[in-house]
């Protein structure tokens, strides 16, 4: 695969919507909106795992990298944006294979898909509400 | 185990006794924090949340989860670091903790077993089953802690009761046991039993021998066993007593496949069985036998008495003044003068087979005489072998002296005496209650006639023991102060007429009583003992007497000293011969020893021997009453004599009983075949004596010829009966 060829016109990424269903089937009556509140967590949080991610790769901890590829990884994949989950997961690898010239390239590819995950399940959100 | 430190007892409670069980579900993804939240509560669960294994481990302090999920990665502390703290936390070793790894994570997942993850879930989680999951392991854990609460239920109740137990496995000799079995035989921590033998090891001989060989008798006939041992603790060197208890379990193929067993600390029962025996048989104030003891121990001397046709005796005995030293010095001095005479009565009792002669009697029934406290002040003492009446008589005088002495209590000094009833097995009862009853009868009788001193129940067994008593006394009085004489009875050759010797024989003189008859005081002097050195005395007079004779130029003749059983068998009768005979001076040719035929039969080697040892002195020996006994002629032939004497009875009759003809000519016949000399006793008619003379008898005895003669009358009929030559015999 080759990395940092493709710009951000370029990417289409899409939200798995059954982990949307799943995290609505798991709504309790009487309970604030769970999913609402999932999407609030992911879209406030991520970008702080993101930026402790670029943090690493800058500095070239990996420790630090793979931590937060993990962490990215799976909170991705409850929301349905399995494109990032996937990225983050080889950026995670990556990490613990000490693969420092891949980390960079993964982490710029996570930062795009990142964006448009975001960008997919804003507008997955507003056409439920 | 003695010595061994008091132990918290640790119980296992299974700990749900709250009313919704706590899951902490530990994960730095919020997203999952929350997914999971709901199901678990509407599953039943309280949910506690931490985002790492730091804030786990605290959580987990602050809340005793019952159930924890983990996920592996996360900052600050990672899920396997939490779960090895958890771990080490009280109360954290059994906790089921689920960790949530990545699908394709095998180190985590094998890395999370290391740490004591209990399961493990693989993301993305299905928050739909996790509620399941979480349910499932909490029923394992529940079970889990009711296995270690009964183990440990079982464990305590092991240690409470000492008891241990253990399983051989007979097939592989695999050998398992609990952690009591090894406090009970006093294992050290570090002993390792893993099989049968190992644990026999441990054990000294010949318990280990005497285990092993049950135990295989247990497996051959399939039956359950039970055996006791002793092992010392190393702990204080105290000796414990173990009871093993154990049964073989077969297949169905009828082998037996593995015991089962237990084993207990049964030395304090054994103790308190102990002490209340003690309470049950003995008296607490002197340590004596109490009624029931004494009971037991007169219904075994009975039975012996029985069986052995034996006599026993029971002494009934109070104190005189034992109510004055208790009114006027108190209590105490009373028990502390129970417990002198208690003392006194045991020591008496020790001395007992001295004082009593222990003749002959059996040693293991001399070693049961007891002395027991019924009550209050009156002792019994049970002499469980005696030989005659007076035995006892002679232990209850001597238990007047002892007790007759003063008392030290305190600072006072005390008299008391006592007064002794005695009862005598058969002739006064022939169980516990009639002899006791006897004694106890015998013992007022004693006090209504005011002597300080015993009575025995018999007025008849009173009479003659007091008898005997006084006549032994005597007897002892005589021997010392030389009431007692020698008369001596000729013989004389039948060929020739003349005098060819002479028989010793004792005469007592009393002073009140006159000549009594030998045949009343020797069998007295032979029981008592008395007969040794009056033989003694005899021996050594005829042997002077002898001497004076050859020495006044008197013809040549032969003295004849009887020798009794006694003397033969509890004596050293050749030194005292030899004593005689060096003492005298007199030349052995001239001394003759007289033994009964039924004496030698008794003895039989050892008779033989001393017979020999007397022919070595060179003196003669004969034996007397000849017939009476059951020689066989193979016997007599080996015996080194040189006389036989016929038994007067033979000779009684000779002239009118063809029978006693016939055996008298048998005698001579054989006896001349044998090269011995035949002397006829009890010669008292002319009759009698025409016809041992015919028969070829060599000499005679008897009132035909002289009565034993005291000396002097001896040395007359002597003179005389050489002037006659006795033409009355001899010219036949």
């Amino acid at each position: 695969m080759a990395f940092g060829v493709r710009g951000p016109d370029d990417v289409t990424v899409s939200i798995d919507e059954n982990a949307l269903k799943f995290i609505k089937a798991l709504q309790r009556p009487g309970k604030p909106d769970l999913l609402e509140r999932i999407i609030d967590l992911f879209t406030t949080e991520s970008p702080k795992t993101l930026s402790s991610m670029i943090e690493g790769i800058d500095s070239m901890d990996m420790e630090v990298v793979r931590v937060a590829a993990h962490t990215l990884k799976s909170s991705s994949a409850y929301v349905g944006a399995l494109d990032l989950s996937e990225r983050c997961k080889e950026l995670e690898r990556a990490a613990h294979d000490q693969n420092f010239p891949a980390c960079i390239a993964l982490g710029d590819s996570v930062e795009d898909i990142f964006a448009d995950s975001c960008n997919a399940l804003d507008q997955l959100m507003s056409k439920a509400a | 185990m003695v010595g061994d430190p008091p132990q918290a007892v640790q119980m296992v409670v299974p700990s749900l006794l709250r009313e919704k069980p706590i899951v902490l579900h530990v994960d730095d993804d919020l997203a999952s924090l929350m997914m999971a939240e709901g199901t678990l509560e509407d599953a039943g669960f309280d949910v506690v949340q931490a985002a790492n294994g730091q804030e786990a481990i605290e959580s987990f302090k602050e809340h005793d989860p019952d159930i924890i999920i983990m996920d592996a990665v996360m900052p600050v502390m990672d899920g396997f670091d939490a779960i090895s703290g958890i771990r080490q936390l009280n109360g954290g070793e059994h906790v089921p903790i689920l960790m949530i790894t990545g699908l394709d994570d095998l180190d985590s997942i094998t890395r999370a077993y290391d740490e004591g993850a209990t399961d493990f879930l693989t993301k993305p989680v299905n928050f739909f089953i996790l509620p399941h999951r979480v349910q499932y392991m909490l029923r394992s854990k529940l079970t889990a802690d009711e296995l270690r609460s009964s183990q440990a239920k079982l464990d305590n109740a092991q240690r409470i009761a000492r008891l241990g137990n253990w399983e051989w496995c007979l097939s592989s000799n695999d050998f398992f046991w609990s952690r009591e079995f090894g406090r009970v035989l006093c294992l050290e921590e570090s002993t390792n039993i893993e099989a049968w033998s190992d644990f026999l090891h441990h054990l000294d001989e010949p318990d280990r021998s005497n285990v092993q060989l049950i135990a295989e008798q247990s497996v051959e006939e399939k039956q359950a066993f039970n055996v006791e041992f002793s092992i010392v603790s190393w702990v204080d060197g105290s000796i414990r007593r173990l009871r093993l208890e154990a049964e073989p379990y077969c297949q169905e193929n009828g082998q037996c496949s593995h015991m089962l067993g237990t084993v207990q600390d049964i030395t304090e029962r054994i103790d308190a069985q102990k002490q209340i025996h003690n309470l049950a048989y003995y008296d607490l104030v002197t340590g004596l036998p109490n009624r029931a003891q004494l009971s037991e121990q007169l219904r075994y001397t009975l039975k012996l008495s029985k069986r052995n046709d034996s006599k026993f005796s029971v002494l009934f005995l109070d104190l005189d003044h034992f109510k004055q030293v208790n009114d006027t010095l108190g209590h105490d001095a009373g028990d502390e003068l129970l417990q002198q005479v208690a003392n006194r009565l045991t020591s008496v009792v020790r001395e007992t087979d001295m004082i009593i002669g222990g003749n002959g009697a059996d040693t293991d029934l001399e070693s049961q005489h007891t002395v027991a406290r019924l009550g209050g002040d009156e002792f019994v003492v049970l002499l469980s072998v005696i030989n005659r009446a007076e035995d006892a008589a002679r232990v209850a005088e001597r238990i007047a002296q002892a007790i007759g002495m003063p008392y030290e209590l305190g600072n006072n000094t005390v008299n008391v005496t006592t007064t002794i009833g005695i009862s005598v097995y058969p002739a006064d009862g022939d169980d516990f209650e009639s002899m006791m009853k006897s004694a106890d009868i015998a013992m007022y009788h004693a006090k209504e006639s005011g002597r300080n001193g015993y009575q025995f129940y018999s007025r008849n067994i009173h009479e003659q023991a007091l008898a005997r008593f006084s006549l032994e006394a005597d007897l002892r009085v005589a021997i010392e102060t030389d009431q007692l004489t020698v008369a001596y009875q000729p013989k004389i050759d039948m060929k020739t007429g003349e005098l060819s010797g002479v028989e010793a024989l004792t005469r007592w003189r009393h002073p009140e009583k006159g000549t009594m008859d030998p045949s009343v005081f020797i069998p007295l002097a032979e029981e008592t003992g008395l007969i040794i050195p009056l033989g003694r005395w005899v021996l050594r007079q005829a042997c002077e007497q002898m001497q004076r004779w050859v020495k006044a130029g008197w013809p040549p003749m032969v003295m004849a000293v009887n020798c009794s059983a006694v003397q033969f068998t509890k004596s050293n009768v050749i030194e005292d011969i030899n004593e005689a005979i060096r003492f005298s001076g007199l030349d052995p040719k001239y001394l003759e020893i007289e033994l009964t035929e039924s004496l030698l039969l008794q003895d039989g080697e050892k008779g033989i021997q001393i017979l020999k040892d007397m022919k070595e002195l060179g003196i003669q020996v004969a034996i007397d009453d000849f017939g009476t006994g059951f020689s066989s002629l193979s016997y007599l032939k080996r015996l080194p004599v040189d006389k036989l004497k016929i038994d007067k009875s033979f000779v009684d009759d000779l002239a009118t009983d063809s029978g006693d003809a016939a055996i008298v000519t048998a005698i001579i016949t054989l006896s001349h075949n044998l090269n011995l000399t035949v002397v006829a006793e009890g010669v008292e008619t002319q009759e009698q004596y025409d016809i041992l003379r015919s028969y070829k008898c060599n000499e005679a005895q008897g009132y035909l010829i002289s009565r034993p003669l005291e000396i002097d009358d001896f040395e007359t009929w002597m003179n005389s009966y050489h002037s006659q030559n006795l033409d009355k015999v001899s010219g036949m």
